[in-house]
């Protein structure tokens, strides 16, 4: 029997039938991924399940028993959670205080000692220790950390069924995989767990079942993901087949050399995300910016365009200095900015579309009157860009859109100005993948017609896939830059890893050093070429040949040798280059679901006779493991 | 890759007159049926309120608070509130009648009007760069306007003043008087402001999304205070007609008037969290407030029943319009 069994749901949104027919069934112990695209009911349907609205129609079996909540407390209470796309959270709160709200919410003493130990424990279990007070105000915490407690809060309820709609979208990969580990456990221990997600690869790594809705009816109900291709489900999804959605219209052609770069950052700070970033955009170019939340990204794009103010560093706009005081300086400057928090710092909600669209020129224009009728032919143009319907858009209300078009259309206010410069955080961050395939074209026709473009993100791929060139940030400052045809999305993460574990690895490299001489390095190896993340001492004789961002190919590194020795992997002994130089020890990494997490290399100066490879190699996988960078001491080592 | 998809827009039928549609729509249409409704329902009550000699009061009664209430729109679409405007009345009121006698009456009136607008400035100034809540600001201007007004005038009320103070209000054009051509071209120049100004969809810009208003490069500050700055301004404004109606200026004068006014734009149809409102609204709000008042006094209501009446009908009137709206309506 099923632990949760609807059948035959229906529900009517004034002229919209949001949901028609729908059957869902989610057995214990099960991740069971919600696909669809915008609109296409997956929300309303997990919020019918979470007692948030009732159907107009259906029957909601829990364990057998007809269940009919009469709202979402009835739901907690028997054991349904919710973690919601659009956070519920009560912010002047604390953190453990929002953690615990539904206990509160229920009758009887509050044991706040208690309640604190085991919010404690769940932070601690979510592998967010260090990064998460329990007595600041929700209010203080950005939108992936307060992601974070609303996951917290539905695992405080200890719930037999948790929804979880949408919660990777402001997590970073690290993060996103933390909270798929959790979610394993939590299956593990016979909850339900329903995923509503539109990213392909999520609902693979963590789902075992699927049911694909599309425009409120049910296409495919309770298929098992093992064995499926991505592309099947696009296409149930979308209903047709999606080519490759970073597909390049135009090949991608390198700046000129000795060109201008339209925007040059020279170590640009401004506290406390954001200390030394320096980076270089030419007209043209997508700049990807990489990084964690927090890494300091969208400080650096709102400090470039005047919402914050640098305390060190400059800016140079097409080879001349600037600092904008205000957007407005920005913008008559030609830089445009589609913020990462749509809702909040977008849209308008009280404006039509069409006033929307001509924000961003009502706030660079200089005169008293308004001048919309000057940009007619500019919006009409941009309609017919973005694929707009004239007709039903310009009167219409913002909010009546979904995510994808209410992003198509803040970009679109940009580019009522014809900008040189776009800054871009978080651009398709709620947006299906059919909005997000046009919004990526968009972007490259932007960038053809000679526009700069700097884009963050927290989807690596989507950067590798739209971005020509790579800058990674980590903990708010640029560790590297690369051409994005050479990097994929370990490497990035490795890259951008935050202070806190990059340290950990780092004091091992120190140890290594101080220990045996020479130098130790972190470092992938991948399509002939070396990519190093980290690396400790500075002994001339033993240089590998690279520095840490450094991704050179592996033949012009010094230790080329010690990387094509004969053998799958890297053996646990001393390689020496065949004069007897550089002798390099290599240890690979493995993550916790046993994914390369890169090598640690150490190159001495001189062969040293008594070098116990063997025992360094594993001291090295057990301080790794200690520092909660691998999971355990690789198992081809000899231990 | 084609939009359709994208578009999730409750279809209207098009084409079709369909007037409880357009009413939903329009709230100056709104307002307007609810003036006449009143205005009904009051000369059944009352014959004598279709009388010239009541419209005329009625018209003067409209003026002191159409002025204040003017100014409040605009505070509240920035979704502020101003609190201080009856007291600034009190106080620009009295500055209007010490300065008389040393700057004559232009001098004077300018005199008063730039009290009006200094006050506003600080209160703007205030809130918007001290971050200052508007309702802790402008009540505590509230209080620092009243006070002034009665150490400036030593608690005397000034009766002698010019005798061209009247004429403002006692002239007429063609039957109506002079004061209330002024109101209406006020209004018809806010509403062009609002509607065609790049200031005025400022404010409504700021008032919806006030960070979304400064990504997009709109100058927020400044329209942000110029917004108490016009509603410091026309409790001056408001302070001038009031001494040239009763030619005489206390320190008490416009007492009460904050309360008037807000309720003005609030029956008018604006949202006190900001970014929606219409100064025709509004304008029509004040013909609501002043004829249920004379109505109440021509049906000899006691003055201590009235205030119960207003409160009701302010409650009731901003109740049905959350109904009406309540489809659109957020929060």
């Amino acid at each position: 029997m099923a632990l949760l069994a609807l059948t035959d749901i229906w529900k009517r949104f004034g002229a919209t039938q949001a949901l028609a027919n729908v059957d869902f069934a989610l057995e214990a112990g099960e991740v069971h991924a919600l696909l669809g695209a915008n609109g296409a009911g997956k929300s309303t349907l997990s919020r019918i399940i979470s007692g948030h609205l009732r159907p107009d129609r259906g029957s909601i079996l829990l364990d057998g028993v007809a269940l009919r909540h009469a709202g979402a407390r009835e739901a907690i209470q028997s054991g349904i959670a919710m973690v919601t796309q659009e956070t519920s959270l009560a912010p002047d709160l604390s953190v453990l205080e929002n953690i615990m709200l539904p206990r509160i919410a229920m009758p009887g003493r509050l044991r706040w000692r208690r309640m604190r130990a085991e919010a404690a424990a769940l932070v601690a279990e979510l592998g967010q220790g260090a990064g998460l007070d329990l007595d600041v105000p929700v209010r203080a915490l950005s939108i992936g950390q307060r992601q974070l407690v609303e996951i917290l809060k539905a695992l405080a309820l200890d719930s037999r069924i948790i929804i979880f709609d949408e919660p990777t979208a402001p997590l970073s990969p690290h993060e996103s995989e933390r909270l798929f580990e959790i979610m394993r456990r939590l299956v593990a221990r016979g909850r339900g767990l329903i995923f509503v997600s539109h990213r392909m690869e999520e609902i693979f790594t963590v789902a075992d079942r699927v049911t694909v809705l599309r425009e409120g009816k049910l296409v495919q109900g309770g298929l098992p993901t093992k064995g499926r291709r991505q592309g099947e489900l696009v296409q149930l999804m979308v209903g047709r087949d999606l080519q490759d959605i970073y597909e390049r219209a135009t090949p991608r052609t390198p700046p000129p050399a000795g060109a201008t770069p339209i925007l040059r950052v020279r170590n640009l700070c401004c506290p406390p995300l954001a200390r030394d970033v320096s980076f270089t955009v030419h007209a043209g170019e997508i700049l990807g910016l990489a990084g964690l939340v927090g890494a300091g990204r969208s400080e650096t794009l709102e400090t470039i365009f005047g919402l914050r103010r640098a305390k060190s560093g400059t800016v140079e706009l097409a080879g001349e200095r600037f600092a904008a005081r205000t957007p407005r300086e920005a913008i008559r400057a030609g830089i445009g900015l589609v913020p990462e928090d749509r809702r909040g710092q977008g849209i308008v909600p009280d404006f039509s579309v069409r006033e929307n669209l001509l924000l961003a020129h009502l706030g660079a224009r200089a005169g008293f009157g308004l001048g919309y009728a000057s940009r007619n032919e500019a919006v009409r143009a941009l309609l017919a860009l973005l694929e707009l319907p004239e007709r039903r858009l310009l009167d219409a209300n913002m909010l009546n859109f979904s995510g994808g078009m209410q992003q198509k259309i803040i970009l679109a206010r940009w580019l009522v100005l014809s900008p040189r410069l776009l800054l871009l955080d978080e651009p398709t961050r709620g947006v299906d993948i059919g909005t997000r395939s046009s919004i990526y074209a968009l972007l490259r026709r932007i960038a053809a017609q000679g526009v700069a473009c700097v884009v963050v993100s927290s989807d690596f791929e989507e950067l590798i896939g739209l971005a020509d060139r790579i800058t990674v940030l980590s903990d708010g400052v640029s560790v590297t830059e690369l051409p994005s045809e050479l990097v994929d999305i370990e490497k990035l993460g490795m890259f951008a890893a935050p202070r806190t574990s990059a340290e950990r690895t780092h004091t091992v490299l120190e140890e290594l050093v101080a220990r045996h001489g020479g130098i130790a390095y972190w470092i992938a190896v991948e399509n002939e070429r070396v990519f190093c993340f980290d690396r400790a001492g500075d002994d001339p004789v033993a240089d590998p040949g690279f520095t840490a961002g450094g991704f050179p190919p592996l033949a012009e590194t010094m230790i080329a040798h010690a990387l094509r020795a004969p053998g799958d992997a890297p053996a646990a002994r001393l390689i020496a280059a065949p004069d007897g130089s550089r002798p390099t020890l290599l240890v690979p990494i493995r993550g916790r679901r046993g994914h390369s997490f890169g090598i640690v290399g150490l190159t001495l100066p001189a062969a040293a006779p008594g070098f116990d490879a063997a025992g360094v190699s594993a001291g090295i996988a057990a301080a790794l493991s200690e520092a909660q960078i691998a999971h355990e001491p690789d198992a081809r080592l000899p231990a | 890759m084609s939009a359709g998809s994208d578009v999730q827009v409750t279809t209207r039928s098009p084409g079709r007159f369909n007037v409880v549609k357009l009413l939903a729509t329009q709230i100056e249409l709104r307002m307007l049926l609810v003036v006449l409704v009143v205005m009904g329902v009051l000369s059944l009550i009352s014959p004598y309120f279709l009388t010239v000699n009541n419209l005329l009061n009625v018209m003067d009664q409209s003026v002191v608070v159409g002025m204040v209430a003017l100014g409040q729109t605009l505070v509240i679409l920035i979704g502020g509130i101003d609190l201080s405007v009856g007291s600034l009345a009190g106080v620009t009121g009295i500055v209007l009648g010490l300065s008389f006698p040393q700057f004559g009456l232009y001098g004077g009136i300018l005199a008063c009007l730039a009290a009006g607008a200094f006050a506003g400035l600080v209160n703007g100034a205030i809130i918007t760069w001290g971050r200052v809540a508007p309702f802790v600001v402008t009540l505590g201007m509230m209080s620092v306007g009243r006070s002034l007004a009665y150490v400036l005038s030593g608690a005397n009320s000034i009766s002698n003043l010019p005798p061209g103070l009247g004429q403002l209000s006692g002239d007429s054009l063609a039957g109506i008087p002079v004061d209330f051509y002024c109101l209406i071209a006020v209004y018809a120049l806010c509403w062009w402001f609002l509607t065609y100004a790049k200031g005025g969809r400022t404010l409504y810009a700021l008032g919806s999304n006030a960070e979304a208003a400064r990504v997009a490069g709109l100058g927020i500050v400044r329209w942000g205070i110029l917004a108490y700055v016009i509603s410091g301004l026309m409790s001056a404004v408001a302070a001038v007609f009031l001494a040239s109606r009763i030619l005489s200026i206390d320190p008490i004068g416009g007492q009460g008037l904050e309360l008037d006014a807000i309720a003005a734009v609030v029956i008018g149809g604006a949202s006190l969290f900001g970014g929606r409102g219409s100064i025709i609204g509004t304008l029509f709000g004040v013909f609501v407030m002043v004829f249920i008042r004379n109505g109440l006094n021509l049906l000899n209501v006691s003055p201590y029943w009235q205030g119960s009446a207003i409160g009701s009908i302010i409650i009731a009137a901003v109740l049905v319009e959350r109904l009406l709206s309540g489809a659109r309506g957020r929060r």
